[in-house]
C-alpha cells in the first residue's frame, strides 16, 4: 500500500518519473472530475481499483451497498438531485449483469450514470473465463454510450468522455468495462485529466433555433386554449423559473408528467395536475379540447398519450424537446424547438403575449370538482376501517408541508403518492416513469439522501417492491442517514391486482403475498420502525417517522383492495378516463 | 409498397459501432437488405451503407434520426434510389467440364458488360457489376452452365449532390485525405 501511495504523490510532482497504475489512474479522474461518490460492491476484476481506493479514501466517499441493483439506484437517486452523474463501480460478469436493471432505467428516465465495470484480463477476453461476461454487449441497447478499456493509458481521456456524455444534451447511462489489465498495468505517460468539452461527433444543441423559437411563439401567441405540459426536461435543465416565469406571462395551463412533478408548486393557480393513465381526469380529457399543445422536456410517452391516432389531434403542438429524435417520434409537431427546456423558455419568453385565459382555466376547474366529488373525497375522507393511501400520502403531504424529497416505488402507491403529495419546492420527486423498476425506491431514497442531506428524504414503497431491494436497510442502516421509509402495504401486488380486477374479470392470479413481518426484519437490519393500522394513530405515527434523527420504517397497513382512479385504460383515448 | 431507402451512415471508427448501429434496426423489426462497411476518403471516417425495404417514409425519418444519435455517428442520409449512383458486385463460379458448353467471352464481355476474372482447370470466375436487377438477370442468362457458387454484394452507393462528403462532417473536424 505504501508504494502504490508514493506512487499517486510521485506522478503529482512535475519531474518524476513513475507513473500512475491504470486503478490509480480511474481514481484520480473521479476527483479531477469533481466526483465525491461512488456506489459500489468489489470483487475481483475490480480489485485492483478497490485496492486504489483504499488510498483515495479521504477523497472519494465509497458506499458499500448489499446488492448492485442497489448501487444503480442509489446513484439514479444521487444523480436526479444534483443534476450530475451518479457512480457506480462494480466487478465483471454477475457485478455488471446486476447493474443492467438500473443502466435500462436511467436509459428511459435520462439520468446521468458513470458505470465502472471490471472486465477479466485482457488476454482472457473472448475465453468465457471466471466472470467473464460481454457487458459491452448487453449494455449497449441501454448505454447512451459505452466502451472497453484495454489500454491504461486511455483512461483519463475516457473517463472525462464518459462523464461528458452521461451528463450533457439529453442525459443518460454511460457504462466504461476496464479490464483487469488496464487496471494493473502503469501508465506510460503522465497522468493528465483534461475535462472533456466537445466531442466531434456529438453535439446536443442547448440554444435553439431562433426561427423555431418565433414560429413557436406565433403560435402560442395565437392560441386561445393553449396547455402546457412540462416534463422531467423542465428539472433536468432547471428551468423551474423559466416555467413559472412564462406560465405568470401567458396565463397558460400547466399539467406535469410523472417524473416532471414538482417542475411548479402543486398550488399555483394555473398547475392543473398530471396527464397520463392515472392522472387527473380535467388533464386529461382536456388535452383534446386545447388549440395549442406545448410539450416542453416530455416525449409523449405512451402512459401519457394512450391511443395515439385519437391524442389532440385538434391541437397544433410546439414540441420543445433536447433530444431531436424525440421530435415527430409519437406526436407531430407543428413547431418543434429543439434545444434545452431552459435555454428555449428564456429565449420564448419575450415573445409571447401577455394573456388570461380565465374562461379555458376554468374548465380544468369544473372538471377538478367532479374528480374530487368521485375520487379524492372518497381517498382522503374514508369512513371504512382501513386506512387508505391516498390520506396516508395527504397526511404526509402536510406534515412535510410539501417540502420533502419524496422516492416512490411502482405500483398503486406510487400513483397515490403522485396524486396526493402536493409538492412545494422543486426537483422533490425521485421515481422510476419510464421503465417501472419495482425496487427502484429504497435504494434511491438513500442515494437521494446522501445528495441532500439536508432534506428530508421520504420512500414510498408498496410491500412488493419493498421486497425486491430490501437488503439496502443494510446500507442505510450502515450509513445511519435518517431515510425515512413507509410501506404502503396492502397485502397484494396492488396494481397487477386491481387490472386483474378490471380487465381480466376478477381473476387473481399469483398477486396475493404472504408478507414477512417488515419491522422485524428492520430491526434485524437496526433500523426502528412500527406498524399502524389503525386511523386515528395515523397522525402520531407519520410525526414518529418525521421526527426520527435516524433511519425508521413506518408500515403502514391499508385498505387491501383499493382501486386507483381516474384510470385511462391503456392504449385508450385520454377522453375515455374512468373515475371508478 | 414497398420502397428501397440507402442509408449513408458516416461515422468515426470505433470497435463495436456495427453492432450500435445494426441494434437500431433489430429492435424495430426491420430487416437489413444488405449492409457494406468501408473506410472514406477522409481518415478515420466509415461509412456504412444500409439498404432496407420500407412502406413509409416517416419511419425511416424516424429511423435516421435514431441512428443520428449514436455518440460515434458524425452525419446520416436516408435515400431514394433515384438520388444516389449505386451498384453491387456478383461474382459466379461456373463448371466448365471438357465437352460442356464453351463459356462465350464474347457474349459475356460486350453484351453483359461482365467479365472472367479467373480461369481454373475446369471452371472459371465471372464478375458481373452492376444493380441488384442486372446482376440477377445475368445470373438467368449463366443458368446454362452449371453455377458452382454465386454470391453478391450489399450495395455501395454515393449521393447524386454536388457535394463532397467533407461538407456534410462537423466543420472543426481535421478531415485529412486518406
Ligand atoms: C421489477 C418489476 N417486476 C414486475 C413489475 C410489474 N408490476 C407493476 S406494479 C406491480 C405490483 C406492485 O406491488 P406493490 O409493490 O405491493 O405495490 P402496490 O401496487 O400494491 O402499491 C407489479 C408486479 C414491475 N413493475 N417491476
Ligand atoms: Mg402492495
Amino acid at each position: 500500500m505504501g508504494q502504490t501511495q508514493t506512487q499517486t504523490e510521485a506522478a503529482n510532482q512535475p519531474g518524476q518519473k513513475k507513473f500512475l497504475s491504470g486503478a490509480q489512474a480511474i481514481m484520480q479522474s473521479l476527483v479531477e472530475q469533481g466526483v465525491d461518490t461512488i456506489f459500489g460492491y468489489p470483487g475481483g476484476a475490480i480489485m485492483p481499483t478497490y485496492d486504489a481506493l483504499y488510498d483515495y479514501q479521504d477523497r472519494l466517499k465509497h458506499i458499500l451497498v448489499r446488492h448492485e441493483q442497489g448501487a444503480g439506484h442509489a446513484a439514479q437517486g444521487y444523480a436526479r438531485m444534483l443534476n450530475k452523474a451518479g457512480v457506480c463501480m462494480v466487478t465483471s460478469g454477475p457485478g455488471a449483469t446486476n447493474l443492467i436493471t438500473p443502466i435500462a432505467d436511467a436509459m428511459l428516465d435520462s439520468t446521468p450514470l458513470v458505470c465502472i465495470v471490471g472486465q477479466v484480463k485482457g488476454n482472457l477476453l473472448g475465453t468465457d473465463a471466471f466472470q467473464e461476461c460481454d457487458l459491452i454487449g448487453i449494455s449497449m441497447p441501454v448505454t447512451k454510450w459505452n466502451y472497453q478499456v484495454l489500454d491504461a493509458n486511455e483512461i483519463p481521456e475516457i473517463m472525462a468522455k464518459a462523464f461528458y456524455i452521461a451528463e450533457t444534451g439529453r442525459p443518460g447511462p454511460v457504462l466504461i468495462d476496464i479490464t483487469r489489465t488496464a487496471q494493473t498495468d502503469l501508465m506510460t505517460v503522465p497522468f493528465e485529466y483534461k475535462p472533456c468539452t466537445s466531442i466531434i461527433s456529438y453535439k446536443p444543441r442547448v440554444e435553439p433555433k431562433a426561427e423555431h423559437v418565433e414560429a413557436a411563439a406565433k403560435l402560442i401567441n395565437s392560441a386561445k386554449r393553449p396547455y402546457i405540459l412540462a416534463g422531467h426536461g423542465i428539472l433536468i435543465s432547471g428551468a423551474e423559473k423559466e416555467l413559472n416565469d412564462f406560465v405568470d406571462k401567458t396565463g397558460i395551463p400547466v399539467a406535469t408528467t410523472l417524473l416532471g412533478m414538482s417542475a411548479m408548486d402543486a398550488d399555483h393557480p394555473l398547475y392543473v395536475g398530471w396527464p397520463g393513465m392515472h392522472g387527473n381526469y380535467g388533464a386529461n380529457v382536456l388535452t383534446n379540447s386545447c388549440d395549442v399543445l406545448i410539450a416542453i422536456g416530455m416525449r409523449f410517452d405512451d402512459r401519457i398519450t394512450g391511443d395515439l391516432s385519437t391524442y389532440a389531434k385538434q391541437a397544433k403542438v410546439v414540441h420543445i424537446e433536447i433530444d431531436p429524435s424525440e421530435v415527430d417520434k409519437n406526436v407531430k409537431a407543428d413547431a418543434p424547438v429543439v434545444g434545452d427546456a431552459k435555454a428555449a423558455l428564456q429565449a420564448l419568453l419575450p415573445l409571447v403575449n401577455k394573456a388570461d385565459h380565465s374562461e379555458w382555466r376554468a374548465e380544468f376547474k369544473k372538471y377538478d370538482d367532479e374528480e374530487y366529488e368521485k375520487i379524492t373525497k372518497k381517498d382522503l375522507f374514508h369512513e371504512g376501517d382501513k386506512i387508505k393511501m391516498g390520506e396516508a400520502v395527504n397526511l404526509l403531504s402536510n406534515k412535510t408541508k410539501g417540502e420533502a424529497v419524496v422516492v416512490t416505488d411502482v405500483g398503486q402507491h406510487q400513483m397515490i403518492t403522485n396524486r396526493y403529495y402536493r409538492f412545494k419546492k422543486r426537483n422533490s420527486i425521485v421515481t422510476s416513469g419510464g421503465a417501472g423498476t419495482m425496487g427502484f425506491a429504497l435504494p434511491a431514497a438513500f442515494g437521494a439522501k446522501v445528495a441532500v442531506p439536508e432534506r428530508e428524504v421520504v420512500a414510498v414503497i408498496g410491500d412488493g417492491g419493498f421486497q425486491m431491494t430490501l437488503q439496502e436497510l443494510g446500507t442505510i442502516a450502515q450509513s445511519g442517514l435518517p431515510v425515512k421509509i413507509i410501506i404502503l402495504n396492502n397485502n397484494f401486488l396492488g396494481m397487477v391486482r386491481q387490472w386483474q380486477q378490471l380487465f381480466f374479470e376478477n381473476r387473481y392470479s399469483f398477486v396475493e403475498l404472504q408478507n414477512p413481518d417488515f419491522i422485524t426484519i428492520a430491526k434485524g437490519f437496526g433500523i426502528a420502525g412500527h406498524t399502524v393500522s389503525d386511523r386515528a394513530e395515523l397522525s402520531d405515527s407519520l410525526d414518529t417517522l418525521l421526527n426520527s434523527d435516524k433511519p425508521y420504517l413506518l408500515e403502514i397497513v391499508c385498505e387491501k383492495e383499493e382501486n386507483v382512479f381516474p384510470m385511462v385504460p391503456a392504449g385508450g383515448c385520454v377522453t375515455s378516463i374512468r373515475l371508478e | 409498397m414497398l420502397t428501397n431507402y440507402t442509408i449513408s451512415i458516416f461515422t468515426m471508427n470505433t470497435v463495436g459501432l456495427l453492432n450500435r448501429i445494426t441494434i437500431i434496426f433489430t429492435r424495430r423489426r426491420v430487416n437489413i437488405e444488405s449492409l457494406t462497411v468501408s473506410e472514406t476518403e477522409r481518415k478515420g471516417v466509415s461509412r456504412f451503407t444500409i439498404v432496407i425495404k420500407q412502406e413509409n417514409r416517416e419511419f425511416v425519418e424516424k429511423l435516421v434520426r435514431q441512428i443520428r444519435k449514436v455518440t460515434d455517428v458524425l452525419a446520416v442520409f436516408g435515400y431514394l434510389d433515384d438520388e444516389i449512383v449505386f451498384n453491387e458486385i456478383g461474382l459466379f463460379k461456373i463448371a466448365t467440364p471438357l465437352g460442356g458448353i464453351p463459356v462465350d467471352v464474347k457474349t459475356i464481355n460486350l453484351d453483359w458488360n461482365a467479365k472472367i476474372v479467373h480461369f481454373g482447370l475446369d471452371y472459371v470466375v465471372v464478375e458481373k457489376n452492376g444493380s441488384e436487377e442486372e446482376i440477377q438477370e445475368f445470373y438467368t442468362y449463366l443458368k446454362k452452365w452449371e453455377i458452382l457458387e454465386y454470391v453478391k454484394s450489399g450495395r455501395v452507393a454515393v449521393g447524386k449532390t454536388e457535394k463532397g462528403l467533407v461538407e456534410f462532417l462537423p466543420e472543426e473536424g481535421n478531415w485529412e485525405i486518406v
